[in-house]
This record gives C-alpha cells, sequence and structure tokens, in this order.
C-alpha cells in the first residue's frame, strides 16, 4: 500500500444473510478456537462477543407496532472509532490508531487492565482470564495493511460487508439507504468523530438490540483522562512546589525551647 | 437447474419455494440479492419464515405438503385470467395436442388406476395420432380433449376458497403471489423458481416440480435467461454425484438402469429410444443406442462385441416392478435379506427415515465397509445407544477416505458447471481417495474372480478399470478422459446435411456426444459430459474465463457445462417461431439467417417456421414441445394434490383419495403411521442448517461449526409454546408414532399456527444434522427417529418434510 | 539515644505505618505507571508492564490490610476532633502559615495530623473499592464499572498530594520529628512546643515513658 489510505468497512444489514461465513472465517484467520456452547433458544451462538469471538452475527425476532414481522441480523464487532475511548483508556499502549485510522492492538503490550472493556461505548473488547488479556477485532490489520480484505470481508458472499476508502463508502451507504428509502439510515460517521466501521441499518437504531442509539466516550472517561489526569500532575506539583515556597518562606518549625527545660526534663 | 446461478440476475421475480436459498446456497443467493438490487420481486413460500424469508420482498407461509395446492391455485389463476403466454403456450408446448379418448380423471384418480398394486396403466395417457403417425392438433385450443381444455378443467377445482383451505395460506397471500409471479407471461418479462429438498422430500415430490413446468411453459419462462426452473443442488458434489448415477434407476449420464425382462440389448434400446414420426422434433433421445453402446464399451472394451450384445448380459438387472431405492434396502436389510453393506460417503443411521428401523436393520448384516473421513453412527451402529454390542454379529470396518480438499477431480455445481478443481493438502495417514479405494477393491475381487471364479465371473474379470497412474495411485486424468469419450478404432464420421466427412484415430478423445457410435467404436463412461476434455487435451473443466459476450453472466469460457457447454436448456424457445428474440433486452439467442448466435444452441437446425429443415425447441423431449400433458409420471399427467402420508386432516379436501395413489406403502411391524391422530397433533418438518452438513457426520467434528449450532433443537411457534407451557431454551421431547427426539425449544415467532379447513394446525420444524456419537454428552440424536419410511413414487425420495408429532415437556 | 527523650510509638504502630506508606508509594509508583503512558518505564523496573500491574493489584490488598489495622489502632487518638481545642488550633492554622505567638495546645495528635488521617482513611477505603471493582469489572455493568477510574484517580490526586504534605511536614518541614516513626523516641523539646497537651496529659496520667527512667507499665496501649 504505497499511500495509506482512512479504510471504511461497510456492513449493509439488507444484504446479510446471517450465514455467518464471517464469525468463521474471523476464528480461521485470528486462529481463534470454537469453544463449547449449548443451544439457548436462538441461533445466536455464542450469545455475546466474547475473547475468542470478536465477530457475531446479533439475530433478532422483531414486530413493529403493525405486527410487520422481521428477523434482524446485524454483524457486531468494534467499530474502529476515531475518538475511541478504548485507545484512550488503555495504560500500556496495547490499543493504538493503526495508519489506517482503525484501531489495532498490540497483544503482548496488553496487561489485562480490563479498562478498555468499560470504558467501550459498544462494548466491544472482552477479557480472557486465561491468557489474562482483552481480545477484539482489529479489522485484520495484518491483512489489510497489505491491501487484502479483512477476513470477514473476504468470506461474504451477498457483498453485504465491503471495504475501501472512507469517503467513496459513506458515500456508498447514503446512495444504499436513499435507496432502501424509508426508516433506513446510516448508523457510524456521525458520532465518536466517525466510526470506521459503518452500518447500512433498515429501521431506526433503537431498534436493534445493543446497539447504542447515540454512542459517545463515556463522561467517566473524559472526566479521568481529560481532566483527571493533568489534575493530579498539578495536584502533585502543586503540593511539592508549595512545600518548598513553605520552606523557604516560613521556614521550619524547630522548637524554640530554653536548654534548662531540655535537660529538665531528663530528669 | 434449467439454467445455471448467475443467470439468477436476469429474472424479474423470483420464486424461491420448497427452497431455503439463503441458508443452504449462501453464495449462490447473491445472484438472487442482485436480481433484487435491480428491482425484481423476490417471494419465499415456505412453512417457516427462514433467513431466505429475511431477505425476499415478503414470505408466505404454507402447510407443508400443499405445494401442488398452492401452484395449482396458481395455473388455474393464470388460466382463468387469461395470463399465460399465448404465442409461446401455442408453439412451443403440447397445449394443441389431443388427448386420447379414454382418459379421464375421476375423484383424484386418473384413467388406468389398479388400487392393489398401487399403480397406473398408463395406456390411455396418450395422444391421438394422424395418419402419419404424428400426434393430432388443435391450435385453436378449444377441443375438449385439447391438452389445453383438460389441464383448464382439472385445475378449476383449485379456486381461491379451496386452495387456502388446504394450504392455510390466506387469500390475500395467495392472490398476491399469484398476480405478481404471473406478470411474468409476457416476453420481456422473466420468473424464475428456485427449489430444492423442500419439494423433493415429499411423496408428491417429482409433481411439485412438474405443477412448477407447467407454470413455467404457460408463461414461456423455460427456456429464457431469467426463468426455467431451478434445482439448487447441494455442495459440493450432489449434481455430479446425480449426473453419474447415484440414484438406483439411473446408469451414468441418465441411462435407464435395465430391469429383468429387458433380456437383450435390443429389447433394452427399443424401449428406452424414444421414436417421433414428426420430421420437426429432433427427438435427441434416438441417438440413446449411442450413449448406450459407448457405456457398455467402456466398461469393457474390447471385451464388449457385437456378438455378446457388448456385454449386456453382464450387467445386472433390476426385478421388474421391484425398487431400489435406500429406504427399499433398508427394507431387504430389516427383513434379513441383505448381509453385506458398503456404505460410502453416508451415514445412513441418521440419514434415512425412521432410522430405529434402519439401525435395527444393521444388526441383520454379516459385514459392514465404511467408507468415511470420519466415524459416523452408521460404521458405529454396533454401539449406538440402546445396543449391546455383545449381541451385534456385524463384522465392521471403516476405511478411511480422503476428503474433498484431499484430491483432485471435478465437482459439479447445481447449473451443470463440470469444474475442476485441485489437490490442496495430501490426505492424512492411510486416508485415500475413495476412488483408488474402489479400484483396490475392484482389483482384489478380480483377482479373486480370475482364480476362482463365480456368478457372471465375465462381468468383473472383463471389466477394463486401468485407472492407475504408474506409481499404482488413482489418475483423475485418465477417468475425466473415460468419461469424455474415446475412439476405440479409426473412425471416419460423415455429416450428411453439411456434406462433411471427418476421420478419427483410435485413441483419440471424442468432441462431443454427437460423435458417440452405436456400433462400438466408442467408448464413453458419460454422455452428457463428453466434450469435456477435447481432443487435443485439453481439460475445458479446469478452463476458468471470465468472459462474458453477452452479458447475461453465461460464462461460456468458465469451467464446462454439459451438455456440450449449453448455459441454459431450451435456449431455442426464447425467440419466437422465426428465431427472433422475444426479450431484445435479454439476448440469449438469435437465429441469424445461417446460425444461431448467443449461447450454444439445443441443436444447430433453423427455427421451426422452416418447416423443411426446423426443429422444435424441446430436443429432449420425444415430441419436441414443452409438456403441459406430461404422462411420463407414475401418478398421472397433470399433478394433484395429495395430502402426505401423515397429515392433520382426514380426508383430502379436494377428493376422496388422500394420499399420493402411487406411493409405495412399506408395511413392516416398524412402520407405522399416524395420520390425523391426537396423539399426534402436529405437522412436522425437517432441513437442515447453514452451519452443518446433512447429518452433520462431517461438521459436527468442526469446533467452530458446532460452537454456532451445538445440539439439536426443535422451532416451536409461540402460541403452540403458551399452550404446552414450553419455555424458550427448555429440553424438550418430540415424538412421533415410530421414535423420539429430546431436544432443545426454540421458541419463535416464525412460526405460526395455520387455519386449515376451518381448524388452527401448529407445525414445527426440526434440523437433520444431529446424531448421537459426536458431541458426546449433548444428548442429542437423529431427528429422523421421527420420519416415516415413505417416498415420492418416481424417485423414492422420502417424506422428511412433513409427517405428524407431538411435543411435550420434558 | 539521649537520655531524657520520651517514647512517642511503639514498634507496632511504626511497623504499621510504614508498612502502609510504604505501600501508598509503591501504589502511587506503579499506579503512576499505569497512569500515564509517558510512566510506562516504570514497568521496567518491575519486568514488564503486567508484572508491574500484578505488584500494584496485590500491593492492594497489603495497603487495604494496614490500612484496617491502622484505623483500629489510630482511631481513637487521630481520628477524632477535639473541641474546642482543635478548633483553636484549626484557627491559627497550627502556626505553620504564619507566626503565632502561641501554639493552642492539642492531644497527641494536632488537627492537621488528624485531616490526615481522615484523608488518608478515606481515600484509602475509596481505592480499595474502586480498586478491587476494577480488578473484578466483569461482575458489574460497565456503566458503573466506568465511574470507578475516575474515582480512583480523584483518590489517587488526594492521596498523592497529602502524601507530599506528609513528607514534608514530617521530615524538614518540623525538624526533630522524623525519629518519632523510626526510634520512637522524640526530645522532650520538641514534644513541648508541638504536642504539650498530650505530654502534659501523660505526665499527669504518669504513662510517660523517659528513655534511662524506668518503664512504667501499662504505657500507653494500641489496642483500643
Amino acid at each position: 500500500m504505497n499511500k495509506q489510505p482512512e479504510l471504511v468497512k461497510l456492513i449493509d444489514t439488507t444484504l446479510c444473510t446471517a450465514c455467518r461465513g464471517c464469525q468463521v472465517a474471523c476464528k480461521q484467520w485470528n486462529e481463534l478456537p470454537g469453544l463449547k456452547t449449548k443451544q439457548l433458544g436462538t441461533y445466536q451462538n455464542p450469545p455475546d462477543l466474547q475473547w475468542n469471538t470478536w465477530t457475531l452475527i446479533r439475530f433478532q425476532e422483531y414486530e413493529d407496532k403493525a405486527g410487520n414481522f422481521q428477523w434482524i441480523f446485524r454483524k457486531d464487532g468494534c467499530m474502529h472509532c476515531t475518538d475511541a475511548a478504548c485507545v484512550k483508556v488503555c495504560p500500556s499502549g496495547s490499543l493504538y490508531y493503526t495508519p489506517l485510522k482503525t484501531v489495532g492492538i498490540h497483544r503482548d503490550k496488553c496487561i489485562g487492565c480490563k479498562e478498555c472493556v468499560s470504558a467501550c461505548p459498544f462494548h466491544i473488547p472482552k477479557y480472557d482470564a486465561k491468557t489474562d488479556k482483552v481480545y477484539k477485532c482489529d479489522l485484520c490489520y495484518s491483512r489489510i495493511k497489505e491491501s487484502h480484505a479483512p477476513a470477514c470481508v473476504k468470506s461474504c458472499p451477498t457483498g453485504a460487508l465491503t471495504i475501501g476508502d472512507k469517503d467513496a463508502m459513506i458515500k456508498k451507504a447514503y446512495a444504499r439507504v436513499k435507496e432502501l428509502g424509508s426508516d433506513a439510515n446510516v448508523y457510524g460517521d456521525k458520532f465518536v468523530d466517525g466510526t470506521h466501521v459503518i452500518y447500512v441499518l433498515q429501521f431506526k437504531p433503537e431498534v436493534y438490540e445493543e446497539l447504542p442509539v447515540n454512542p459517545k466516550v463515556p463522561l467517566s472517561v473524559i472526566v479521568w483522562k481529560d481532566l483527571l489526569k493533568p489534575l493530579s500532575l498539578l495536584a502533585a506539583g502543586g503540593v511539592l512546589g508549595g512545600a518548598f515556597l513553605h520552606y523557604m518562606i516560613h521556614g521550619p518549625k524547630y522548637p524554640d525551647l530554653p536548654k534548662d527545660e531540655n535537660t529538665e526534663g531528663g530528669k | 437447474m434449467t439454467n445455471h446461478y448467475c443467470d439468477l440476475k436476469n429474472a424479474d421475480v423470483i420464486l424461491i419455494m420448497g427452497s431455503n436459498a439463503a441458508e443452504h446456497h449462501p453464495i449462490a443467493f447473491k445472484w438472487i440479492l442482485r436480481a433484487k438490487e435491480k428491482g425484481a420481486t423476490i417471494i419465499h413460500v415456505d412453512p417457516r419464515y427462514t433467513r431466505t424469508s429475511a431477505r425476499c420482498d415478503f414470505h408466505v407461509p404454507l402447510r407443508s405438503g400443499t405445494d401442488i395446492a398452492f401452484l395449482g391455485g396458481m395455473i388455474h389463476y393464470i388460466l382463468e385470467n387469461k395470463k399465460f403466454f399465448k404465442d409461446y403456450v401455442l408453439n412451443y408446448t403440447n397445449a394443441s395436442f389431443i388427448v386420447d379418448n379414454g382418459f379421464n380423471f375421476k375423484d383424484g384418480l386418473f384413467s388406468g388406476y389398479d388400487p392393489k398394486k398401487r399403480k397406473y396403466d398408463k395406456a390411455t395417457w396418450v395422444f391421438d395420432k394422424d395418419g402419419k403417425g404424428i400426434p393430432q392438433r388443435d391450435m385453436s385450443l378449444t377441443h375438449p380433449r385439447s391438452v389445453f381444455q383438460l389441464l383448464k378443467k382439472h385445475y378449476s377445482r383449485y379456486t381461491l376458497d379451496k386452495v387456502s383451505s388446504i394450504t392455510g395460506v390466506s387469500k390475500e397471500n395467495l392472490l398476491k403471489v399469484y398476480e405478481i409471479y404471473a406478470s411474468t407471461g409476457v416476453p420481456d418479462k422473466a420468473g424464475t423458481e428456485c427449489y430444492a429438498l423442500g419439494w423433493t422430500h415429499h411423496t408428491t415430490g417429482s409433481q411439485n416440480i412438474r405443477t412448477m413446468s407447467i407454470i413455467q411453459l404457460l408463461l414461456g419462462n423455460m427456456g429464457i435467461a431469467g426463468g426455467g426452473i431451478n434445482a439448487l443442488r447441494g455442495e459440493p458434489n450432489v449434481q455430479g454425484s446425480t449426473d453419474h448415477c447415484i440414484l438406483y434407476g439411473n446408469l451414468p449420464g441418465y441411462l435407464k438402469m435395465l430391469s429383468a425382462s429387458l433380456d437383450t440389448l435390443d429389447k433394452y434400446l427399443h424401449k428406452y429410444t424414444p421414436e417421433s414420426k414428426d420430421p420437426q422434433s429432433a427427438n435427441y433421445y434416438s441417438n440413446y443406442p449411442k450413449f448406450f453402446v459407448s457405456f457398455l464399451k467402456s466398461l469393457w472394451e474390447d471385451k464388449a462385441t457385437k456378438e455378446n450384445a457388448f456385454g449386456y448380459s453382464w450387467l445386472p438387472k433390476m426385478d421388474d416392478g421391484k425398487h431400489y431405492s435406500t429406504m427399499h434396502m433398508f427394507d431387504a436389510m430389516y427383513a434379513g435379506k441383505v448381509k453385506g453393506y458398503f456404505c460410502v460417503g453416508a451415514d445412513t443411521a441418521v440419514s434415512t427415515p425412521n432410522s430405529n428401523k434402519v439401525r435395527k436393520a444393521m444388526e441383520n448384516l454379516d459385514w459392514l465397509v465404511g467408507e468415511n473421513i470420519f466415524d459416523n453412527e452408521t460404521h458405529s451402529f454396533w454401539k449406538g445407544p440402546g445396543v449391546d454390542p455383545k449381541k451385534i454379529k456385524t463384522e465392521c470396518f471403516l476405511l478411511p477416505a480422503a476428503a474433498t480438499m484431499e484430491k483432485e477431480g471435478s465437482q459439479s455445481n447445481s447449473g451443470r458447471w463440470v469444474q475442476w478443481k485441485y489437490k490442496a493438502a495430501e490426505a492424512p495417514g492411510d486416508a485415500l481417495p475413495v476412488g483408488e479405494i474402489e479400484i483396490k477393491i475392484m482389483a482384489a475381487v478380480k483377482k479373486l474372480y480370475e482364480k476362482e471364479g463365480g456368478p457372471n465371473a465375465e462381468a468383473i474379470v472383463n471389466l477394463k478399470w486401468d485407472y492407475l497412474d504408474s506409481k499404482g495411485h488413482f489418475d483423475v486424468i485418465k477417468v475425466a478422459k473415460r468419461i469424455n469419450g474415446v475412439f476405440l478404432e479409426d473412425t471416419v464420421i460423415e455429416d450428411k446435411a453439411k456434406g462433411t466427412k471427418t476421420e478419427f484415430k483410435k485413441g483419440q478423445l471424442v468432441p462431443g456426444f454427437g460423435n458417440l457410435q452405436a456400433d462400438g467404436k466408442t467408448a464413453c463412461g458419460n454422455w452428457c459430459i463428453s466434450g469435456s476434455y477435447t481432443a487435443d487435451g485439453i481439460n475445458k473443466m479446469a478452463s476458468r474465463g471470465k468472459e462474458d459476450p453477452t452479458g447475461l453472466g453465461l460464462f461460456p469460457n468458465w469451467s464446462f457445462a454439459w451438455p456440450v457447454n449449453r448455459r441454459i436448456l431450451y435456449n431455442r424457445a426464447s425467440c419466437d417461431v422465426n428465431g427472433r428474440p422475444y426479450n431484445p433486452k435479454r439476448k440469449l439467442l438469435e437465429w441469424t439467417g445461417d446460425k444461431w448466435a448467443g449461447d450454444v444452441p439445443d441443436g444447430p437446425w433453423p427455427p421451426q417456421a422452416d418447416r423443411a429443415k426446423g426443429k422444435y425447441p424441446f430436443i429432449m423431449q420425444r415430441d419436441g414441445l414443452g409438456a403441459l400433458f406430461g404422462p411420463g409420471m407414475a401418478e398421472g399427467p397433470f399433478p394433484e394434490h395429495y395430502e402426505p402420508l401423515e397429515g392433520p386432516l382426514e380426508k383430502n379436501l379436494l377428493s376422496s383419495q388422500r394420499m399420493n395413489p402411487a406411493a409405495e406403502i412399506f408395511k413392516s411391524d416398524m412402520d407405522q403411521v399416524a395420520n390425523a391422530s391426537e396423539k399426534f397433533p402436529y405437522v412436522c418438518t425437517t432441513y437442515s442448517c447453514t452451519e452443518h452438513w446433512c447429518t452433520g457426520a462431517l461438521t459436527r467434528w468442526q469446533a467452530w461449526l458446532l460452537e454456532m449450532q451445538p445440539e439439536l433443537y426443535v422451532e416451536i411457534g409461540e402460541k403452540l409454546a403458551r399452550e404446552k407451557g414450553i419455555k424458550n431454551g427448555e429440553r424438550i421431547k418430540v415424538s412421533s408414532i415410530r421414535g423420539e427426539a429430546p431436544c432443545i425449544a426454540m421458541v419463535t415467532k416464525r412460526f405460526k399456527p395455520f387455519t386449515v379447513d376451518g381448524k388452527e394446525v401448529h407445525q414445527v420444524g426440526m434440523p437433520f444434522n444431529y446424531g448421537w456419537l459426536f458431541p458426546k454428552d449433548s444428548g442429542s440424536d437423529s431427528t429422523n427417529m421421527l420420519t416415516p419410511t415413505v417416498g415420492d413414487a418416481n424417485t423414492f425420495c422420502p417424506e422428511y418434510k412433513a409427517f405428524m408429532v407431538n411435543v411435550e415437556k420434558l | 539515644m539521649q537520655k531524657g527523650y520520651v517514647q512517642v510509638t511503639d514498634s507496632y504502630e511504626r511497623i504499621l505505618h510504614w508498612m502502609l506508606a510504604i505501600s501508598c508509594l509503591l501504589l502511587c509508583v506503579t499506579g503512576l505507571g499505569m497512569m500515564f503512558q509517558t510512566f510506562n518505564f516504570i514497568g521496567y523496573l518491575f519486568g514488564g508492564l503486567k508484572s508491574l500491574k500484578l505488584v500494584h493489584n496485590f500491593t492492594g490488598l497489603v495497603f487495604a490490610a494496614s490500612l484496617i489495622l491502622v484505623i483500629r489502632m489510630w482511631w481513637k487518638e487521630a481520628g477524632v476532633f477535639v473541641f474546642p481545642e482543635d478548633l483553636e488550633w484549626i484557627k491559627v492554622a497550627g502556626g505553620y502559615l504564619w507566626h503565632v505567638d502561641k501554639v493552642p495546645e492539642t492531644g497527641k495528635y494536632n488537627p492537621g495530623q488528624k485531616l490526615f488521617f481522615l484523608t488518608v482513611v478515606g481515600a484509602g477505603i475509596l481505592m480499595i473499592i474502586t480498586g478491587l471493582i476494577m480488578w473484578f469489572p466483569t461482575a458489574l455493568p460497565a456503566g458503573l464499572v466506568r465511574w470507578m477510574y475516575p474515582l480512583h484517580a480523584l483518590g489517587f490526586v488526594a492521596i498523592f498530594a497529602f502524601f507530599f504534605i506528609h513528607l514534608y511536614l514530617g521530615t524538614i518541614g518540623n525538624p526533630g520529628t522524623v525519629p518519632a516513626m523510626l526510634t520512637g523516641w522524640m526530645d522532650r523539646a520538641v514534644l513541648k512546643k508541638q504536642h504539650p497537651g498530650w505530654l502534659k496529659e501523660m505526665e499527669h496520667e504518669g504513662k510517660l515513658v523517659v528513655y534511662g527512667e524506668e518503664k512504667k507499665s501499662g504505657a500507653h496501649g494500641h489496642h483500643a
């Protein structure tokens, strides 16, 4: 890749057949094991994203108020935010922005602190106690940096998953939404400074399970990273400086006692 | 498929009925979505709302086993409302033919029925002929015995009310589908149909497809781009296995299996070589002897001579009137008549209906040989649930086989594309390609026969199977060339029409099946595939050209499509009688005055308006025309709705003939039936899922797939679940009169109760991908514990899709 | 040890003090290593950030245990303000900020020290609770867990600031006080200046332990 473009993966949910080729392809490329599961009364399995499942097709039986039924499929996974809460909170530099503007993960640097797990507005990073590390989709950085499509995109038989230059993909998404009409909308380009995974949704975002309507970097993260971090430095600096000034200006508090009193006490 | 996968994009309306295309043909489904993106309407008719329904314009639920009623209603609608494509119907179908005076249909039965044999005498299912022996026609279509009028009369009984009452589909939904689909009965619109096991897995399976054929002929949708009837076959090679005679009634290339009464080659050829007196009918099967003799030569080469009728007597023959399907085989095994069993690439203890009977039957075997990449429930039946290994006398062997990606060869997709593929990895351990296993076993058997002799020893001793390479391994190229066909002697072929003579040398590959000879000069393993290996040694199956000169997605240089690289069958019907395309925007073929341009045409002859040289378009039909009246079928020339073996109704609402009168009834003590029984009040259907393949014998060992679909489940509508107090995710029991299947309840909005004959009928559905062997602790076993031993009257494809069960809390 | 020095702490107190102090310091250092990527290098001292995290987490347990014992030990002396004496002391800020002729007499611990103690107790408990939740976050909703981080940081700000104040006042800010937590013996003169109230009380009760004098039984107990 000569010039590194800003990549966006487009998930057109209206073309997804929930074949789950992406779910398997992801595990294959990233060498993630299949774990033992149970049938819980749904096709969705594993029930949620987990350390070995970086992308998951969510199955949702949706009936609107008029009684129209739709089986909704949504491929869940990392949204690759431009302003990524996980990168913000990551203490070790494990989570980082790649040159392609996606959010990569250096697993060797991960210390398993799980800060990203709670910070992510999309609930994406998942912790594995056995390895004491956090896992999530890195948009197949090993592939995209060599100009190959991510495993999920490569495996998608219907064209529901595509990847390309950001502007082109956003344009494509809006064109598709216009074509679909009614409630169809583009999800992802308008928050956290734009995600690098965007959806074409058939319904309004609030219809979808586990999909935040207005995701943002949590206030707690802002309070902490943007406020308390500098404040703590300020406080530490202030105390050190204050002590120094106190010593210089006011001086230490010597015990100013006559000698006899001192000896007297020694009796 | 009459057409092919890429061609689905050319359709204006796609009716997906009897198929869950998105789940089972996920790659091919993109062509359906492409049509949709271009504005096509996609309709899904299925008992259950599936992943396919989710991507269609709309879903119409119908009760399992009532497809003929649904489609019969559509025929009625088309004829009543004059939506048919008149020019096409008149010229390209047998609508105008006059049917024999003795033919009739009364209360669900056609003329000639023998209730004892459950079989028809088809003597009256014939056309009146003129003095020359050519069928008589009434081009006004008004003759009361014309096929058109008989068709109209037959389906006039399929009124909206009647059909709705049988199928459980609302009248609004029926009309909606009929209107949209019938809109393709004009020259510039194309409608296609995709079906799969949802149609074939019925006692009326073949007739389901026949009904749709009638609709497609009426609407002029056969032979056109974006039209046809498309069987979506299983991956990776179900089409290939049928082409190469996996079914008991076939020899390679759909040649007929022999039967005892046809004791000479002449008798056999006379029976299966159709005769037409109509000079405009190409009647291509008149070449049958060439295909058949070349096949015999491919088996025995020099040992098959004119004198010994090319070894005809060496081929095994079926007893007349007897059938040898999987169900018949296990029925005989259960009766103790079958002693040895080769189970190659199958898991019949899971896949065959009434698994309890099948497993019991296997206990009567002396030996069992499995050839597979994994152990499965069949090879290990002797240690299955409830079986005491000490009491099993069967000696079992399992020969490790190479997986599909561990061997080179061809695979055929549903569009008849025979595609070459290469070996991706070495097979592990002692595993060998099945072809090599067979050849080695045969070589050993041959040696024994050479030494010891035995019944019909010549067939074995003379067998010419020189398919090993210099290192003693199976050589697929040699096999591929033999399938293509080869000249066994120097041959000169004269084309009288063109006035040419072509010379071929001994050992040269034949250019196509048109060069095959009935005199023993050629050998050909499968005439359909002939032309796949060119005379100059090019493997056309391996060609990968992406050129698309017509823009219709024919991709003529990608692999080889049988026959003769024709991408759309009956393609001459896409043009009018003068060879002008009906739809110039989707020009599949065009007569340029001296030849056809476009796809490989169905024969080189001029269009049929040329009374001297022109031919009708349906060249594989004896009469050259599309068969609205189809006497080849076991249960009648017009499809009729019959209830499944087991259904919720005591009576067929259309006639007093409840079930298919020609379907064979199995009568062993384990073949019990419970129709309209209070004990088993719910309709059940079975199916596969995207994540597993067939019995799951291959896919259940794959952790990624098992993680997504770990164990057996039953899909139940919310209302039924409420009535039964069943919670989502709960372990419950599904039972039929034949067996039980404990599984997990999946309570869903995707199954809704039907109103049938004024009563509420619930339907449930289960996948058939599980067995007891693996995963070990799931408690799952085969869904086929529940299914009945019964099948289609023509093919004996089992009725997996409609039977009766009960569901209970554990 | 000079004659006439007064014992102000026993070994138990001093050990606990230093356990708390050292664990606190270690937590601050290791915490900093994880809080700022620019301080990630601190991880090298511990054989990598991952072991640094482990050190931080388990040191947190030591800190928690020490804090509980410290609270038990010092609550009566340092956890409760005594009025009006303490108020008087606060009014003049203990004479630390401007010149005061006579600093009001207080108990063993002056309100400044009490304030420090209470801050350590409060912030410490906050750190323990938030820290534990952060250690095992999956048990609680992410929306709640998220707030543990800023709270933990807030606690850090407080502790870190007070840590330096304490360090300064306990060393060069108040010459002569260091020995209290090293040897446990202090110059009586320093005591007279800084903790006259306590000195008087001890003398009055006859509990004072003076170097070279016979130790009286029932010296002030830490076991409340």
